[in-house]
């Protein structure tokens, strides 16, 4: 009973250890693929410039202004586009003239027919009577 | 008169360009890992200067100004790569992705360097691409010889404490970072 209870409690200290054996091991390796990874931002040569840098540079400076101007002359432009489009539609969409003219005559009417259609001779009796 | 004015500000910003290049092409290297990207990026800082140049207010030096345009362009790319690096992998799913994006593009500027300098040098990029912008940009900037750590504080505007700080803090995440990599592949 004893022997198997040692047996029992060695058996998994030996794997125990064998693991720590094992697990040292591999912390180590990842410590120094860590290590080696890291040390490529130190290792990192400096770039050195091409000379075509600045000339493509001042080229970008130089088309700058234009750049700005065209962007500037595009923007007028649709701000015209917009502002003639609404004035259009103000103009064929308001009535025209005669037009108001024709509307103004037909209301008229309108309001002469009801005077009318109150002030005549059958209402006038219930006017006069008492 | 606004010729002469024209000729001396480009004059004022060639010197700029001559004294800067290097260093503002080598910081955007160390943040996209890629010479032509680094090289793009640059241009783009220098004409930002150039556009500028009257906002300039004499708060901070030339060079910390034009060095914080760097950073923050690189990581506006980085931004961006992400995103495109998103939208990329929800193109694929759907499969409506373009395969040649596929194709990774050369990370090291030297042919003649390793494959596995290559893919330590992705792993890197991938680790650091996980890390706060915060951290990202004062533990790469300590890295670059020709910064020191005031100057970190001052394109960062905080101060020296808090950049060393953030460079602990960048190493440790990063350490844990590759260590989870290395432990699963």
């Amino acid at each position: 009973m004893i022997f198997l209870k040692t047996q029992a409690i060695e058996a998994p200290v030996v794997t125990c250890e064998k693991g720590k054996t094992y697990m040292k091991k591999s912390n180590e390796n990842i410590e120094s693929e860590i290590s080696k990874t890291m040390e490529l931002l130190d290792d990192m040569l400096p770039l050195k410039v091409y000379p075509l840098f600045r000339v493509r540079l001042m080229q970008k400076i130089e088309l700058l202004p234009l750049q700005r101007k065209g962007y500037l002359d595009l923007r007028f432009a649709l701000v015209s586009l917009l502002v003639i489009i609404n004035f259009s539609f103000a103009f064929f969409l308001s009535p025209r003239n005669n037009e108001r003219q024709e509307t103004a005559a037909a209301i008229r009417e309108v309001t002469e027919n009801q005077s009318d259609d109150y002030t005549n001779q059958e209402f006038a009796y219930y006017d006069q009577t008492p | 008169m606004q010729k002469s004015g024209i000729s001396s500000k480009e004059k004022l910003f060639k010197s700029l360009v001559a004294e800067h290049q290097e260093m503002v092409i080598n910081t955007c290297y160390r943040f996209v890992f890629n010479r032509e990207d680094a090289e793009d990026l640059a241009q783009d800082v220098f004409v930002e200067v150039f556009r500028s140049f009257e906002q300039f207010r004499e708060e901070a030096k030339i060079s910390t100004w034009i060095y914080r345009i760097a950073v923050t362009k690189s990581l506006d790319h980085l931004r961006r790569v992400k995103r495109k690096k998103r939208f990329g992998s929800l193109k694929r799913i759907i499969g409506a992705g373009d395969p040649s994006e596929d194709i990774a593009a050369p990370i090291l500027d030297n042919p003649a360097e390793a494959c596995t300098e290559n893919e330590r040098a992705a792993i890197l990029f991938d680790a650091l691409n996980t890390l706060p912008e915060n951290q990202k940009t004062a533990f790469l900037l300590s890295k670059h010889e020709g910064y020191s750590n005031q100057e970190i504080a001052d394109i960062m505007k905080t101060s020296v404490s808090a950049v060393e700080s953030l460079v602990h803090r960048a190493k440790k995440n990063l350490h844990s970072k590759l260590y989870e990599y290395y432990k699963e592949h």
